[in-house]
């Protein structure tokens, strides 16, 4: 979902500014990079976003954007089938290097320029799995791909991307991309690295940090929901039960006559 | 001005669209109203749909809870359908049997293939309850068009008596339950809600589904009595869980609890206002069809594969 709005022009002309402000320029293939903006900001409003970037690769290479989120463990239920009838959680399988968030666009098919490893066949051979299938044997489970589950679950969530398209590469070398963000984003700093690839080959690349944070009401809401805990659900309640009595009340009033 | 559409859940990590969440909230408060059920069965697996995780799913639905089982319990009491004794008593029994519920299940997972054991008996207990309360609602119903005495809802127990009426009478600490016009022995409820305690946790539901039979059936209470009960006892069940969820877990979204209670108090109160205009056999009825409705969808999702063969832990 791409929309053009008024403040795409004021930033096109800011983009020169933070060109020259956030510029990381990287030490192998000399790929420049900006991205904008810096900062996802997340507020009440927030439904996602875009981020653009720009810069400079080596002049007539493909070029390869990805976003990332930090890697950790996640636990995963593992749906197999009880007695060969129903389907139901068989197991638990605890994944270890698994990216919160993995976003990648090329200006040609990753396959193409010879960048699959850059895509989310990376995620695939990435992620270390422990328990599961693999560990559990017989025990009714089919031997279960992990990875690739892992891999289409978090595309059905949308935070596992990957496609051709929103990158723009002229002759002399420059890229402008812009990479669409999810709604479902947790504050936190994220990657942003662009790839140039020439010959099968990585040329250079480079990378930026892009934070995530929550402002405003959001940002209040959760310091009170995960710094006091007892006090956010009291008052959570307290609001509920307040509430359903003003409405209560509301449908006393218009139901008395 | 520009209202917005979408708004950010800052503990579900993701926006969602306001009116989505405000229909969803009406539909259930209906459901709840009528019925006095919280209605956790249809709204966890719906806001899972729209993008929230599980936990907080769950979590954010009994806060949403307390909104609209106080918005009904209120309408309920205003038409003298809340049996406040039997509520409390009951709740005790819930609570206690809330706690040994958590300790059983804790064995279960540790025996191993729990999920199976806890699935095939919430289909099964479903299939039960639905279908005995259908065809059972079903004949009063035709009983008065065939020409026989029309009857009250529930109670008009034939001559006979029952060993199950026999057991009960012999009970020591019996006593009078005016609200519902029955007279039990303190036992009956305390020891049913613990029943229907164990069986909620175990489950991971609210247990409305449960304790709305058990009262229409065990308790031998009138129908209308037991929906304004059964959400005067649900009220205090989601307090619970909504500040211990709060404490230990941090999945409660206040913003989504919000936008749900808003849309679900106001569907009690209309809810309230159908029962009200339904027959005692109707509701039982429809409430059966609805609990066999969910049995067929679990059953369903038992069967047919499921498209991705991982899923994020928690939820129900």
């Amino acid at each position: 979902m791409r929309r053009t709005h008024p403040l795409h022009i004021v930033s096109g002309l800011l983009l020169c500014l933070c060109l020259l402000a956030a510029t990381a320029r990287a030490d192998d293939g000399g790929v420049a990079l900006a991205v904008k903006p810096g900062d996802i900001v997340i507020g009440t409003a927030y439904t996602g976003t875009t981020l653009h970037f720009s810069g400079e690769a080596p002049r007539g290479s493909a070029i390869v954007a990805r976003f990332t989120g930090a890697s950790g463990d996640l636990a995963l239920r593992q749906k197999g089938k009880a007695f060969g009838l129903l389907w139901m959680n068989m197991g638990t399988v605890h994944l270890h290097d698994v990216p919160s968030v993995y976003l990648v666009a090329s200006s040609r098919p990753l396959a193409d320029i010879g960048g699959t490893g850059l895509g989310l066949d990376a995620v695939r051979a990435g992620v270390q799995q422990e328990g599961g299938a693999a560990a559990q044997g017989p025990d009714g489970l089919d031997a279960l791909d992990v990875p690739a589950e892992l891999v289409r679950l978090k595309q059905h969530d949308g935070l596992y991307r990957e496609g051709v398209g929103g990158i723009t590469v002229t002759d002399d070398g420059t890229f402008s991309a812009e990479l669409a963000i999810p709604s479902r984003m947790s504050p936190g700093t994220y990657t942003v690295e662009v790839f140039a690839l020439r010959d099968g080959q990585v040329a250079g690349s480079t990378s930026a940090p892009v934070r995530a944070e929550l402002v405003g009401a959001p940002a209040w809401l959760a310091h009170m929901a995960f710094d006091r805990g007892l006090l956010y659900g009291v008052l959570a309640t307290l609001v509920a039960i307040l509430a359903g009595l003003a409405v209560g009340l509301v449908f006393q009033s218009k139901g008395a006559h | 001005m520009n209202i917005p559409l979408h708004m950010y859940l800052p503990i579900a990590g993701n926006s969602v669209n306001i009116a989505a969440i405000l229909g969803l909230g009406g539909a259930v408060g209906l459901l709840s109203g009528i019925f006095g059920v919280g209605g956790g069965f249809l709204m966890t697996p719906l806001l899972i749909m729209l993008g929230i995780p599980p936990t907080v799913a769950a979590a954010s639905d009994s806060n949403q809870i307390v909104g609209a089982s106080t918005s009904g319990t209120l309408a309920h009491f205003r038409l003298g359908n809340v049996d406040f004794k039997m509520g409390l008593l009951l709740l005790v029994g819930g609570v206690a049997g809330g706690s040994v519920g958590v300790r059983i299940i804790k064995l279960l997972r540790a025996m191993g293939n729990a999920d199976f054991l806890i699935n095939v008996t919430y289909v099964l207990m479903l299939g039960l309850v639905g279908g005995y309360m259908f065809f059972e609602s079903l004949q009063a119903l035709r009983a008065p068009r065939a020409g026989a005495t029309p009857t009250a809802a529930s109670g008009a127990a034939p001559a006979r008596e029952s060993l199950y009426e026999r057991c009960i009478r012999s009970m020591p600490w019996q006593t009078d339950f005016p609200r519902s016009g029955v007279r039990l022995s303190l036992l009956m409820p305390l020891g049913l809600g613990a029943l229907v305690g164990v069986l909620a946790a175990i489950m991971g539901v609210g247990g409305g589904f449960i304790m709305v039979p058990v009262m229409v059936y065990l308790l031998r209470m009138p129908m209308h009595v037991v929906v304004g009960t059964s959400l005067f006892q649900i009220l205090f069940t989601c307090v619970n869980v909504t500040i211990m969820q709060s404490i230990e877990n941090h999945t409660v979204d206040f913003i989504l609890a919000l936008l749900l209670l808003i849309g679900s108090s106001v569907g009690a109160q209309v809810g309230t206002r159908i029962g009200k205009k339904l027959q005692g056999d109707q509701l039982k009825i429809l409430l059966a069809t609805l609990v066999l409705a969910v049995m067929g969808k679990m059953l369903f999702d038992l069967l047919a594969r499921p498209d991705v063969l991982l899923a994020y832990a928690g939820g129900h």
